[in-house]
């Protein structure tokens, strides 16, 4: 049995299509690592137009009170804009952005609205200071500012709810100045801390609210995973969410990387009986002293040991490629997965995670890994192996789809709806309200039909004369 | 007990009778040639020896193991050769036989070394056997069946492809098998190859066994051909009656036995012919076998 095994992974590796799958594996995945190198990480910011606003600027009719007014708000972007590609650096960008349009539009307004002489030098004075404290990109000076503002309004309000606010307001602010993150969007640290703020209002809004409509229930859990997330990658300093990365790579991994593991379980199972026929050599194989049984044992054990060693000898490659592209370091930055039915953020380390993610699809791959090994020994063409095994794949992920809208009772018994566990590692439920022994109990049936039907067809085969 | 022991061997496939009654047996030593037309049932014969095709009834038994029952003990004493020797294109000829040979227990590399200088592929078998011509597989198919020293050697049509230099080393080289003691099943379209070797023949027909004997008894129960120059041959023809073929105008043929021989000389003597040769052209298998099967070449 061992010598049957031993002479079936020879076989396998020593065909020129084990390679060549192996060969494109090596080039898509380096197409892959190169792809997300260039993946766009920063948020993308909505960029304006400069020669169209002042081509609406050009044409708008400032007597109007309303054309008056896109027109002072359009002057304002112009001149913020400029300004942010005078000073293209970080804080300057972010503060000019965040901290001077308000008083440039001010300024601006009470120029074309004849203000008050004195009104406008208070102004102006207003703007040349913050303009002068950006320049000198002075940062913490704003932190400050936030702070004694926001303490201002706790020491003032009333509401618990806002007390809370100003208080988680205050530790953001404080945390900018302890660790020293400056206003720069490239920085994931701050990136976490604005995201915060910007949803913090909503959610403290929709936590105190006593009944949430399913909209705003779907929102509040959204909610509540971002700032999970950003509060994660405060309190660890870990960039999480940047995906130009190796950890990211191998996050995605089955869903990148899946279909080769479908290919190459085809390619292993689908001529693993069939070539033998059509080559003749199966009258050499079936003359040693070994039961048919024992044979095609062999044969179906050496292909599922395959499926472990092809899924290693990828990860493998795709460290080396990806490392090199992306660099290793990344590789300690563990997978969130946030549970919102315990509201926690599950940490996994990285390759725990991807594998995982692997063993929870392993199903699938088995059924069709098992599936072209029947049809390999029935039809004895591996052609059609191959072709009948892909297209139930296909047709598995198609019902599979159908079953989400139509709940005919008839899928309950398809196995494409229980061979995919992925919802156990992300957390969430079956789509289908299946329990986990009922998709065991199918898959186990499947497996055993299919293995009968080749084992009973192999043993009574006779080998047809040329 | 005998090496191969086939008794009452049927076979169908469909309606249609392939295999009917067939019956004949190896014993130690023996070379036995086993003949027969394209469909006549010998390579199906060959894979129902094999366990390769289930047999209807009847029953096989290989160093006495029923083929059925004890596959296992009766299949490792036997290597064979059926119909072409398919090996794997793309490893090289030795690790085909290092993989055929891990399937026995106690075969080491001195085993297959023996049999690649035996079939005299030690130049090339360490290259891919795609790159093999149909002769150099074909002795690479014969190193294979040899690999486990077996005790029943079955080689379905082993010329094929062989050049004569090669015909004769397996000639000799089955002679020397067979002289150890082991029994072999040769079946080949060219039967004059055989006659020279083989001490025993199996001729089958439509599925049917229509003869089972040994060469020189095949050979003995048939008259001989002799050939004869005279001076007149039409006259010859004449006196010998339509025992003689007339070749041409001084060559003529005629099928006697020893006794018929002589009174044939004798008359033609009497009728003042003048003979200038008298040849005995030895009856070859294939005439024979045409004889046997009743004038009708079926090959």
């Amino acid at each position: 049995m061992f010598n049957l095994i031993k002479a079936e992974t020879k076989k396998i590796l020593k065909k020129k299509s084990f390679l060549i799958v192996t060969i494109i594996f090596i080039l898509y995945a380096i197409l892959i690592n190169v792809l997300y190198k260039n993946l766009n990480t920063i948020t993308s910011v909505t960029e304006y137009d400069i020669a169209d606003l002042q081509e609406e600027n050009s044409h708008l009719d400032l007597s109007k009170e309303e054309d008056l007014a896109a027109f002072i708000s359009n002057l304002t972007r112009i001149e913020i804009e400029n300004l942010k590609n005078e000073y293209n650096t970080y804080p300057q960008k972010f503060l000019i952005e965040n901290y001077l349009y308000s008083p440039m539009y001010h300024l601006l307004e009470s120029r074309y609205y004849d203000s008050k002489s004195d009104k406008l030098t208070t102004l102006e004075t207003e703007y040349n200071t913050t303009l002068e404290l950006i320049k000198k990109g002075d940062w913490k000076y704003f932190v400050n500012a936030n702070l004694t503002k926001y303490q201002n309004e706790l020491s003032q309000t009333k509401d618990s709810n806002e007390k809370k606010r100003f208080e988680a307001l205050i530790d953001l602010e404080e945390y900018r100045l302890a660790n020293n993150v400056i206003y720069d969007e490239s920085n994931y640290l701050h990136n976490a801390l604005e995201d915060i703020k910007i949803n913090l209002t909503e959610y403290l809004n929709l936590k105190n609210k006593s009944s949430l409509t399913s909209e705003e229930e779907k929102r509040y859990a959204y909610l509540q995973e971002q700032i999970a997330q950003d509060k994660y990658i405060l309190d660890n300093k870990v960039d999480i969410l940047n995906n130009t990365n190796l950890k990211s790579v191998f996050a995605n991994f089955a869903s990148e990387f899946g279909l080769f593991i479908l290919i190459y379980i085809i390619l292993i199972f689908g001529p693993i009986v069939s070539e033998e026929y059509n080559k003749g050599t199966i009258k050499y194989l079936l003359i040693k002293p070994y039961r048919r049984s024992t044979i095609l044992l062999s044969k179906l054990l050496t292909g599922l040991l395959f499926i472990p060693f092809i899924i290693l000898l990828m990860l493998a490659l795709e460290f080396l490629i990806g490392g090199l592209i992306l660099g290793f370091s990344s590789i300690n930055i563990p997978v969130l997965i946030y549970d919102s039915a315990k509201n926690i953020l599950v940490v996994y380390p990285i390759f725990k995670y991807t594998i995982l993610s692997l063993l929870s699809i392993l199903p699938m791959y088995l059924i069709l890994g098992i599936l072209a090994f029947t049809l390999s020994t029935i039809t004895a063409s591996t052609s059609a192996a191959i072709t009948i095994t892909f297209l139930f794949y296909l047709l598995g992920n198609v019902i599979s789809n159908l079953a989400l809208v139509y709940k005919f009772k008839i899928f309950k018994f398809f196995v494409s709806l229980h061979w995919d566990f992925s919802y156990l590692i992300a957390r969430t439920s079956n789509p289908y309200h299946f329990s986990i022994n009922f998709s065991l109990v199918i898959l186990g049936l499947y497996i055993i039909v299919m293995l009968c039907l080749a084992f009973l067809y192999f043993r009574k085969k006779d080998v047809k004369n040329i | 007990m005998s090496i191969l022991q086939v008794t009452n061997l049927c076979k169908k496939i469909g309606k249609k009778e392939i295999l009917k009654n067939v019956s004949f047996a190896i014993e130690k030593g023996d070379i036995l040639a086993f003949i027969g037309a394209n469909g006549a049932g010998k390579t199906t014969t060959i894979k129902c020896i094999l366990g390769l095709q289930k047999m209807d009834s009847g029953t096989i038994t290989i160093n006495g193991y029923d083929i059925k029952k004890d596959f296992v003990k009766a299949i490792s004493s036997v290597g064979a050769i059926v119909e072409s020797p398919d090996v794997y294109q793309y490893l090289t000829g030795m690790e085909n036989l290092e993989m055929q040979a891990s399937f026995y227990k106690d075969t080491n590399f001195e085993d297959i070394m023996r049999v690649v200088r035996l079939v005299g592929l030690e130049n090339r078998i360490y290259d891919k056997v795609s790159k093999y011509s149909l002769g150099m597989k074909q002795r690479l198919g014969i190193a294979i069946s040899l690999i486990n020293n077996p005790d029943l050697l079955i080689l379905d049509e082993p010329t094929n492809g062989l050049d004569p230099e090669g015909i004769k080393e397996l000639r000799e080289l089955l002679l020397k098998l067979a002289k150890n003691g082991t029994g072999i099943l040769i079946s080949s379209h060219n039967l004059s190859e055989l006659e020279s070797f083989c001490n025993k023949v199996c001729i089958i027909q439509k599925g049917k066994i229509i003869t089972e004997n040994s060469i020189t008894e095949l050979k003995t129960t048939s008259e001989n051909k002799y050939h004869l120059k005279v001076d007149n041959a039409s006259h010859a023809r004449k006196v010998l009656g339509k025992k003689a073929t007339l070749l041409d105008d001084y060559n003529l043929e005629l099928f006697a036995d020893e006794e018929g021989i002589a009174q044939s000389i004798n008359l033609l003597v009497e009728h003042h012919v003048k003979i200038y040769e008298v040849i005995k052209e030895s009856l070859s298998l294939e005439e024979a076998f045409i004889t046997i099967a009743g004038g009708e070449k079926i090959v």
